[in-house]
């Protein structure tokens, strides 16, 4: 009969597994097929790849298996036909190339398999899928494929305990190639799926539609049984890729039933270019699975309608994980994913036009703060009265963690600081929300002497209304006199106005946050405000100054009051102020609104 | 509120419903932000370092599309603001700091405030944002 027979392969010992987890129809075993027919498949059904009873199942009858010394390789009875047409199927290139490992569980049938898998995983430092599962009378077995994940398998072993407290023993021995992965297509068989794919490939767009490959009709019709999920079929699938269109720029996979991409790893060397990839309606678990071919510089990914879809809370949770994977990533199930850009914001380029409103606003909100900051930073701020509503509200507060740990020399603003989360007292509360303009301008002007850097002001414009605008200011200044005299703080300024006259407007709110710059924030150059009071009146100007400030302006190119301010802060030295003038020119750090 | 409202009351009106309001605002936002559009009003603006959000199709897309978050608020104050400002509306400025971490980022300090609106049902106030200012402030300097 034949099972009483003995093989050895001419090339290499053929390993056949016993399992016995799965039922036998007797019936196919023996019957008739034509001389390609390939053994494993059943039907065409829901077969979950990891049990196809096939290639593991003996006929019903006994089974005989001797093992060599060093548990290499073994015989075993074996089907008389099975064993031809693997003859001709095997390819023995194919199955000496990648260097597999056998793990052994003794006792392992006692265990259910998930805890099992699960716990053997959980202590493997290295991770790792298991292929060809099976039971082998009372062991467990499968095959992992490289050195570093079969030493961490060895590793795990008498590392877990069971229900009864006994320890698990984990053998592993280097072995051939599992059964699945080894190739088993014929050449003949090769050059006909070569023929369907590329039926299935469109040059112009240099992609290939495998989708639901497996029912493709001239496959089905040579009995040819492409389920890509198998090692062996998308070993095959890639070969025929990289030998004939190795330029593939896009692959869809989509309705494969792929339960895990190791056989797509491969994809990286065989197809590198590919920027398209469809996994879509397949049966991925987890985004570990992308990790195996995250080499790829992917622009576009579907993976909708996998399971690990639905492990996510919510969609951008699922996009973040994805662009992890994939940082080149434009297009995720077809949508664009939110540019980087808006979370890293590096290019900001925001400053005064960050929001849309009319030119008008801005252009109102931006003479407004020159005014007010001039002022302010003139030495009296008192002159800050009328730029306040009668009722208008300020407070103060220095966040407590902010970058620098150093708060100790921001003492002079600390006795302002207003803080709802440390502050529960409500008389203090109330005493430090300074309340009508005469109190507020009181308050600033205890405040140490600054000056700001203008031109370096972010202003986000949040609401625009016909009776209100509410913005905020972010902008660093200097402390020009005092004990801190050069630090650099940075501040948010968020301010509330109402109308005064078309052209100008009363704070009602003025809230400042206020904290020590970063070292980044201190690196450009400050440009202030000329703090020449605008009310000053040219008339105070002798003649002889007078014809100056028009000399100068005609020759440096700038309005008169900047003119006067340059002369002036050289002491009216004329020759002074335009060797002045020249070099901040020259280092471009004169802005544009000194010039007519 | 009308005005006849002694100030100080107004202010301890406004600092509750500050606290109140920020409790609720940034635990939506690590833990249910599906539900975060639901704080504010339909026509929300809402500046987001320096990005324009608007209109309640905007914000629900803006926030789905923001990685998950972990806020931690070191600061908090607020102001009642004029009715002069908002026509007889209720309405106060939050002002918060603190650090955040957007999932797949680095952490970051921000500050950020908002003006809230008072709508006022039967039974309570509910406050609802009116506009919404948040600036990472790593690169406030450039």
């Amino acid at each position: 009969m034949y099972h009483q027979q003995k093989y050895a392969l001419p090339l290499q010992k053929y390993g056949n597994y016993s399992n016995e987890e799965y039922s036998m129809d007797n019936r196919r075993v023996f019957q008739q097929r034509g001389r390609n027919y390939t053994w494993h498949k059943f039907d065409r059904k829901d077969y979950n790849f990891e049990h196809t009873g096939a290639p593991y199942a003996v006929g019903l009858n006994k089974k005989k298996r001797r093992w060599n010394d060093d548990d290499r390789t073994f015989l075993s009875a074996w089907d008389d036909r099975k064993h031809k047409e693997s003859k001709m199927s095997y390819n023995a290139q194919n199955g000496t190339r990648e260097s597999w490992f056998k793990v052994t569980i003794p006792s392992g049938r006692n265990y259910d398999k998930t805890w099992l898998m699960n716990s053997i995983m959980s202590i493997c430092s290295v991770p790792f899928t298991p292929v060809d599962f099976h039971y082998d009378k009372n062991q467990a077995r499968f095959f992992v494929q490289d050195a570093s994940t079969a030493s961490a398998l060895k590793d795990a072993s008498l590392k877990i305990c069971d229900e009864e407290n006994q320890k698990i023993i984990i053998f592993v021995r280097p072995s051939i190639v599992p059964y699945s992965v080894k190739s088993y297509f014929t050449p003949k068989q090769m050059e006909q799926i070569k023929l369907t794919m590329m039926k299935r490939y469109d040059v112009s767009q240099k992609s290939l539609d495998l989708r639901k490959f497996r029912f493709d009709r001239d496959l089905m019709s040579c009995d040819i049984d492409m389920m890509l999920n198998r090692r062996c079929c998308m070993n095959a699938t890639l070969q025929i890729i990289q030998s004939n269109i190795p330029e593939l720029l896009s692959l869809n996979l989509c309705n494969n039933k792929l339960y895990q991409l190791d056989g797509l790893s491969e994809v990286v060397e065989k197809a590198p270019q590919v920027k398209i990839l469809n996994l879509s309606k397949n049966k991925l678990r987890s985004v570990s699975e992308l990790e195996k071919v995250k080499e790829l510089k992917l622009e576009e990914l579907w993976l909708e309608g996998n399971p690990l879809c639905r492990t996510f809370q919510n969609e951008s949770a699922y996009a973040s994980a994805i662009r992890d994977q994939f940082p080149t990533l434009i297009r995720l199930d077809g949508k664009e994913l939110l540019s980087q850009t808006v979370m890293n914001n590096e290019n900001p380029q925001l400053r005064k036009e960050s929001y849309k409103e009319p030119e008008i606003i801005r252009d109102l909100v931006v003479q407004f703060l020159k005014e007010y900051y001039s002022i302010y930073d003139s030495g009296d701020r008192h002159g800050l009265l009328s730029a306040y509503h009668d009722e208008a509200c300020f407070s103060l507060t220095i966040p407590f963690n902010s970058c620098d740990s150093d708060l100790s020399n921001l003492e002079e603003y600390f006795k302002h600081n207003r803080d709802l989360i440390k502050l529960k007292d409500s008389y203090t509360r109330m005493k430090l929300l300074k309340h009508t303009n005469r109190a507020i301008v009181d308050s600033l002007s205890t405040l140490p002497k600054t000056q700001h850097d203008f031109y370096s002001f972010w202003v986000d414009m949040s609401l625009c209304t016909e009776v209100m605008l509410c913005f905020s200011v972010n902008g660093v200044f200097k402390e020009v006199e005092g004990k801190y005299q050069g630090c650099v703080r940075a501040f948010t300024r968020t301010f509330v106005t109402v109308p005064k006259s078309s052209s100008s407007m009363y704070i009602i709110n003025d809230k400042m946050i206020l904290r020590n710059s970063s070292p980044r924030e201190i690196q450009k150059p400050f440009i202030p405000l000329p703090t020449v009071s605008p009310s000053l009146p040219k008339s105070t100007l002798s003649e002889k100054h007078q014809e100056m400030v028009k000399s100068f302006s005609e020759q440096s190119g700038m309005k008169l009051e900047y003119s006067q301010k340059c002369l002036d802060d050289n002491e009216w030295d004329y020759t002074k102020a335009s060797k002045i003038f020249s070099i901040l020119q020259t280092d471009g750090k004169i802005p544009k609104e000194f010039f007519k | 509120m009308s005005m006849s409202v002694d100030f100080k009351t107004y202010v301890d009106q406004a600092c509750r419903a500050a606290e109140e309001f920020v409790n609720i605002y940034y635990e939506t936002m690590d833990k249910r932000r599906h539900a975060i559009t639901r704080l504010y009003l339909d026509k929300a603006s809402l500046i987001w370092n320096g990005n324009a959000v608007t209109g309640m199709e905007g914000l629900k897309k803006f926030f789905d599309m923001l990685p998950s978050s972990e806020f931690q608020v070191n600061i908090l104050d607020c102001q009642p603001v004029h009715e002069q400002a908002t026509q007889a509306q209720t309405t106060i400025l939050v002002v918060t700091s603190g650090t955040v971490k957007f999932d797949g980022n680095k952490q970051h300090f921000f500050n950020q405030n908002f003006l809230l609106t008072a709508q006022s049902t039967p039974n309570s106030t509910v406050w609802k944002i009116a506009s919404d200012c948040f600036r990472f402030q790593d690169w406030a300097g450039h």
